[in-house]
């Protein structure tokens, strides 16, 4: 169960696959003009990762190793179809906004990144914990890109057709924050405090050594 | 006139109005990865132009011959492309490989990474699928329109990684706060590039 929670805990903060990993960029860049969008843009990928990673790890004995690739793909290929389609028959409005992106999860570079890297090697309960842990870390990243770019650049956050947080009319936001620039220029600044963050957890820990190791010698 | 008008437009909108990394934010992972060096970003820019002509055309023709007749695009199409193309990838290796060892060297690496490039699958989708394609201009695309779009979006890829190449190159040196240096320092330059970019918007009408 504590290894379980480890691979569960990494893929949010110290290999969390935007800030630190860098992998799967394009598809968080463009959906997250809009709350809604970037909300389930961050669960499809969920859904598809924790799938795949369950269905490639159990199944990992019967792919031979020359072919995996192409068998991770149909894999992903397929679950990403279900959301697709699923996406398009419940919620057309989100499915319109994502447009392009939902095939695209096919090639998101995490989801064969994680078929390829670890769910592959491993066994099915820690695939489903990398899965949901990656997932989240993605999810909560894009999610909180977009909660800063549709506030900033337009004073509200609507979620499917009512409005969460609204400011004055008086609020006139910068439009950058809504377009491609944007998004470049403020996931700078997230990755340059991602980068602050992993820095002083990781000179935590090296002090709390050092200490451990003189008591430890006293 | 009129249809090299035409053509003309198709290339300058999808290379430049609708630049596939700046404007677009499809195919960022090689615009991030491969960037560092001048090198490295002309050998990929060549191979991208490469297998996306090649991955458009082959797309376009399944779809038309294969899929609509047997009225499965609809749900099979994600399968289907990606797979073509991955075969496509392999097979173009394989015989480059053994007929032209010198460009094998120089685009070899970059082939397979390639395969899973959100650019190449995302053009071959919009230039082949109908409704995907996000300008003013006809959705359904013949067999000639759907080459010239790609090779406008190849080319407007290339030209967007070298430049940015170039960028991160000078960047190097720069006097930078610690955990500015590297990619938060990347993005912010990607940005004020693709401010650039959006300026062209709305010029050509598309």
């Amino acid at each position: 169960m504590r290894e379980w929670i480890a691979v569960f805990r990494r893929g949010l903060a110290v290999d969390n696959p935007l800030t630190v990993l860098m992998i799967g960029l394009c598809a968080t860049l463009a959906v997250s003009t809009k709350f809604e969008g970037a909300l389930f843009m961050g669960m499809a990928v969920m859904f598809v990762l924790t799938m795949s990673s369950t269905i490639i790890a159990a199944l990992r004995d019967f792919i031979p190793e020359k072919v995996r690739i192409p068998v991770f793909i149909v894999v992903i290929a397929s679950f990403v179809t279900i959301v697709d389609l699923t996406m398009h028959a419940f919620i057309p409005t989100v499915y319109t906004f994502l447009g392009v992106w939902i095939p695209l999860i096919v090639v998101n570079c995490i989801i064969l990144g994680r078929a390829e890297g670890f769910a592959y090697h491993n066994r099915v309960h820690l695939a489903v914990a990398d899965g949901l842990g990656m997932g989240l870390g993605f999810a909560f990243v894009i999610v909180l890109l977009a909660t800063i770019r549709e506030f900033v650049g337009s004073g509200e956050i609507v979620f499917l057709g009512s409005t969460l947080v609204r400011l004055g009319d008086w609020y006139r936001g910068p439009g950058i924050a809504l377009l491609f620039p944007g998004a470049f220029i403020i996931f700078g600044f997230m990755v340059a405090g991602a980068k602050w963050l992993n820095g002083r957890l990781e000179s935590r820990r090296i002090q709390a050594e050092a200490c451990a190791t003189r008591e430890a010698s006293a | 006139m009129e249809t090299l008008q035409y053509f003309g437009l198709i290339l300058v909108g999808a290379a430049l109005v609708n630049n596939i990394l700046l404007t677009r934010f499809i195919g960022l992972c090689p615009f991030f990865g491969v960037s560092g060096s001048m090198d490295t970003a002309i050998g990929m820019a060549g191979a991208v132009l490469f297998v996306m002509t090649l991955a458009s055309t082959a797309t376009w023709v399944f779809w038309n011959v294969l899929l609509v007749p047997l009225g499965v695009g609809e749900f099979l199409y994600i399968p289907a492309f990606i797979l073509v193309i991955a075969a496509l990838v392999q097979f173009v290796e394989m015989y480059m490989r053994k007929a032209s060892p010198g460009l094998y060297r120089a685009l070899g690496i970059y082939l397979p990474l390639i395969t899973t490039n959100c650019a190449v699958l995302a053009t071959a989708t919009e230039a082949v699928k109908p409704g995907f394609f996000k300008m003013n201009l006809p959705y359904q695309f013949g067999f000639l329109e759907a080459v010239i779009y790609t090779i406008g979006v190849a080319l407007g890829f290339g030209f967007a990684l070298i430049t940015f190449a170039a960028l991160r190159e000078r960047l190097e040196v720069a006097p930078a706060p610690e955990v500015m240096r590297g990619l938060p320092m990347a993005f912010i330059t990607a940005g004020l590039l693709s401010l650039g970019y959006v300026g062209l918007s709305g010029l050509f009408g598309i």
